[in-house]
């Protein structure tokens, strides 16, 4: 029995006639301290499917098990990190990680959870901006601030919900690393979002795709065996990750385009047929002489014909 | 490279002109830290001095249009003059200030006051009748004048009479000879009305020349003498210095606390002295019942304060301390309500039909609605616990806490209550819904989700609600206080308006000056504290 487990969970919106499903039949197994990481196009429902890992919403049909216990409503135990990183804009860095602090650990004394919070958020490098409020900080160290409330909860299963998509390519390789870095000193069981195939390569054990909406299922996984630690400048010239890599974005452009065929494209117009113009029938005849040379300059001799 | 402490105290003045709202004095102050000279006095230019100069072409319009628009409360008041009734109002309390501390003094200062007071009584009554003889030359001159110039209009008016009267005779001796003439029956009825008519034309004409002639006499008398009208005004000014001094001899002397207490104290003495020397029962008993009298009526005089009139400072105080007490009760009620209707969707359907239709109605309405219903609490208010309570407090019974005070504070929260109550309700329930997942995920329990999440978020827009609220109150409070006779601003214009003095017009643009640079102080106080509580950096004010 995995760690983590969807159980044909289903999930839809909308009345009765009218339902819109979001994931259809998805399931998951995800083993104790592994990485997974789910890919898939904007709107398929990824940020659905970690709301359901963390128990904000409750699945139509089917189950989400812990460790064999159904997860009903979330916790502090189920670590995500939003997409909008989530962080109260009117307490400086330090209130907003020991806010959840104060709630896991309600027995620290004022100097522990003053150790604490320090500690987490010197580990994802932010010990300067201690002080500052979010409106203060730019997108890499907000997310970095999430990082590190969601990290000093110290949760056993860690949810990152596009964590990084919001961040420009330079800072999003340095915090990749840091999330790499966290994970090996302190493994723990992380579910990540992504819609980046290399980062899912670079930094996941399992990738799982999620298939196209509306009714998205979780596909067949693919294996990733590159050694640890994996270095970004030579991954590159590594042929098992191209391979990974080349299979995966097939395959995620093959999802893109059977989804493509199988909608029905109101917008599609029958042409007329189209005849060349045959000006015989015309009822006006152009002039003899300068005119008619004119015209048939203009008009292209392969379908045109003159009387 | 470390701050200079001259750049320090630069950014130091320039945050607290951030926070206040006063951004328009930037330039002047990086200007004198030497801050780019030329980009700070183009900023000056535009923003500062054009602004001032617009503001005086806006009085000057008012000092050439006011004079000729005449009233039947006088002319309309030329800035000078309402500053004029600003420097009286001003006189008039320091002189109640004045008079108070007279009526406190004792012992040597009290002495030494009085003399003072009577060398500068003397040496005004010189300058007074110096003046008076001056006033006297003036008018004699001003009369001179006077005639001079009506005598021929007044001749020529006496000559247009008689010349009326003449024709108006004139013609009725024609019309009498028509009528003869028609009961002779040789004349006919037409040239009877014709005549009656030239008759009636020609007087008509000779009361309109005699009216255009007495119209010029009138201009002639009601132009002023310069010299005489300043004499006047001098003879005035000094004349009431003089009354003042005189009043504050007597706040000196008679009717002095100190005096007032010694004099009671010696009736006692008196008492007591004819009480030890009694022999029959008769005279001990009157002599013990006045010995009584005197004690009481001693330590009632010991305690005694001045009954100061109402001068503007103290209507400005009291309009604020009634505005405030409205204002507060109107938050104590819109806030934890309007945190109800937010958090709860039946709460908010239940208030809706309420707001919506008390929100639109009159403070008028509210405050004649308020005194019947609050009034019916306070049947004698004179002897009633509640008012007997609050005058005996320190700092706010010298405002004088009356039922009138009740309805106006009643109706300013009355009217005030809406917009923060809406507001609050709105922010309460538009918070971000990651916030609400945050605080699902960190499993906090309801109390702990509502101050540490719910409130903090809903705080700028409750502030905001307020802010509108404070506004809203204070221009209520002008209206009830002034339908209300409330002491405060209020009374302060309508006493002046049922006046008719020769002051009132001005004094009434003086107290709409006041009320409005007092609501920007609220306004901006309002704002310093929006600011402290908002964290997006969104624009709060104008």
């Amino acid at each position: 029995m995995s760690y983590l487990e969807i159980d044909n969970a289903s999930l839809g919106f909308g009345p009765y006639d009218n339902r819109t499903e979001v994931l259809t039949d998805v399931n998951l197994s995800v083993d104790e301290n592994e990485f997974v990481a789910i890919v898939g196009f904007s709107g398929a429902g990824k940020s659905t499917l970690i709301s359901l890992l963390a128990g904000l919403i409750q699945p139509d049909k089917g189950e989400i098990r812990i460790g064999g216990k159904v997860i009903r409503e979330p916790s502090p135990r189920l670590g995500i990190m939003f997409q909008n990183y989530s962080l109260l804009p009117w307490l400086t860095v330090f209130e907003n990680v020991a806010l959840a602090v104060k709630q896991v650990f309600p027995q620290f004394t004022k100097l522990e959870l003053q150790a604490h919070v320090e500690k987490y958020v010197a580990m994802v490098s932010l010990t300067p901006a201690l002080g500052k409020k979010p409106s203060e900080l730019s997108g890499g160290m907000r997310q970095r601030a999430s990082l590190a409330r969601t990290l000093a909860m110290q949760p056993e299963i860690l949810l990152l919900d596009e964590p990084l998509s919001a961040l420009d390519a330079l800072t999003r390789a340095v915090i990749q690393d840091e999330i790499i870095r966290i994970w090996e000193d302190d493994k723990r069981t992380i579910v990540m979002i992504t819609n980046d195939v290399d980062e899912a390569v670079l930094m996941a054990d399992r990738i799982v795709p999620l298939t196209m909406g509306p009714s998205a299922t979780l596909d067949d996984a693919f294996a990733v065996n590159l050694p640890r630690p994996r270095n970004r400048t030579t991954l590159n010239t590594n042929p098992e990750f191209r391979r990974l890599r080349n299979d995966i974005s097939k395959y995620m452009v093959n999802l893109n385009e059977e989804a493509k065929a199988l909608s029905v494209n109101e917008t599609v117009v029958d042409l007329p047929g189209v005849m060349p113009i045959d000006f015989s029938v015309m009822p006006y005849q152009p002039a003899k002489g300068r005119r008619r040379a004119k015209f048939a300059r203009v008009l292209d001799r392969e379908t045109t014909f003159f009387k | 490279m470390a701050e200079k402490t001259s750049d320090k105290i630069k950014y130091r003045i320039l945050r607290f002109l951030d926070v206040t709202g006063f951004t328009v004095f930037d330039p002047i102050v990086r200007l004198c830290f030497a801050e780019e000279p030329k980009k700070q006095l183009e900023a000056i230019l535009k923003f500062l001095v054009i602004p001032v100069v617009f503001i005086c072409f806006c009085v000057w319009i008012w000092w050439t249009v006011a004079p000729n628009h005449k009233t039947k409360s006088g002319e309309v008041p030329t800035p000078d003059v309402v500053y004029d009734s600003a420097v009286i109002n001003d006189t008039f309390s320091a002189r109640e200030k004045a008079k108070e501390t007279d009526f406190l003094l004792e012992g040597a200062a009290r002495e030494d006051a009085l003399a003072g007071v009577e060398k500068q009584i003397e040496d005004n009554l010189v300058i007074l009748a110096e003046l008076e003889a001056t006033l006297v030359r003036h008018e004699a001159d001003y009369s001179k004048l006077l005639t001079a110039r009506l005598s021929p209009l007044q001749a020529k008016l006496d000559t247009l009479k008689a010349e009326n009267k003449e024709i108006a005779a004139t013609n009725k001796a024609l019309v009498a000879a028509e009528a003869e003439k028609i009961e002779a029956g040789t004349g006919t009825p037409e040239a009877l009305i014709a005549a009656i008519r030239q008759e009636t034309l020609a007087k008509d004409a000779g009361r309109a020349a005699e009216s255009l002639i007495k119209d010029t006499i009138d201009v002639v008398r009601s132009d002023k003498y310069p010299p005489l009208e300043a004499a006047r005004l001098d003879v005035n000014a000094v004349a009431d210095k003089v009354q003042f001094l005189n009043k504050r001899v007597d706040f000196l002397t008679k009717s002095n606390r100190s005096m007032k207490v010694a004099a009671a104290k010696a009736k006692l003495l008196i008492s007591e002295e004819k009480l030890a020397a009694a022999t029959t029962a008769k005279v001990a008993l009157l002599e013990a019942k006045k010995v009584t009298r005197g004690e009481a009526s001693v330590e009632r005089l010991e305690k005694q304060q001045y009954a100061s009139a109402m001068t503007v400072y103290l209507q400005v105080k009291r309009s604020l301390f009634t505005v405030f007490v409205g204002f507060i009760t109107a938050a104590a009620i819109a806030i934890p309500v309007g945190i109800l209707c937010g958090l709860n969707p039946i709460a908010m359907a239940c208030l809706t039909p309420l707001i919506s239709i008390f929100k639109p109605v009159s403070p008028v309405v509210w405050l004649l609605i308020f005194q019947i219903v609050v009034g019916a609490f306070f049947p004698d208010p004179e002897s009633h616990p509640f008012f007997l309570f609050f005058n005996s407090l320190p700092l706010i019974g010298g405002l004088g806490i009356n039922p009138a005070l009740i309805f106006s504070a009643c109706t300013v929260a009355m009217c005030a209550v809406w917009p923060a109550l809406v507001n609050t309700a709105l922010g309460v329930a538009s918070i971000d819904k990651d916030h609400i997942n945050v605080a699902r995920v960190l499993r906090l329990n309801f109390w702990e989700r509502l101050t540490k999440i719910i409130i903090p978020s809903a705080m700028p827009l409750v502030f905001a609600g307020l802010r509108i609220s404070l506004g809203v109150g204070w221009m209520v409070l002008i209206a009830a206080e002034a339908l209300s006779s409330s002491d405060g601003l209020g009374k302060f214009v309508w006493d002046e308006y049922q006046n008719g003095s020769s002051f009132s017009f001005a004094n009434i643009i003086y107290a709409c000056f006041v009320v409005g640079i007092i609501g920007f102080f609220l306004d901006r106080m309002m704002i310093v504290l929006q600011r402290f509580v908002s964290f997006d950096d969104a624009n709060t004010s104008l």
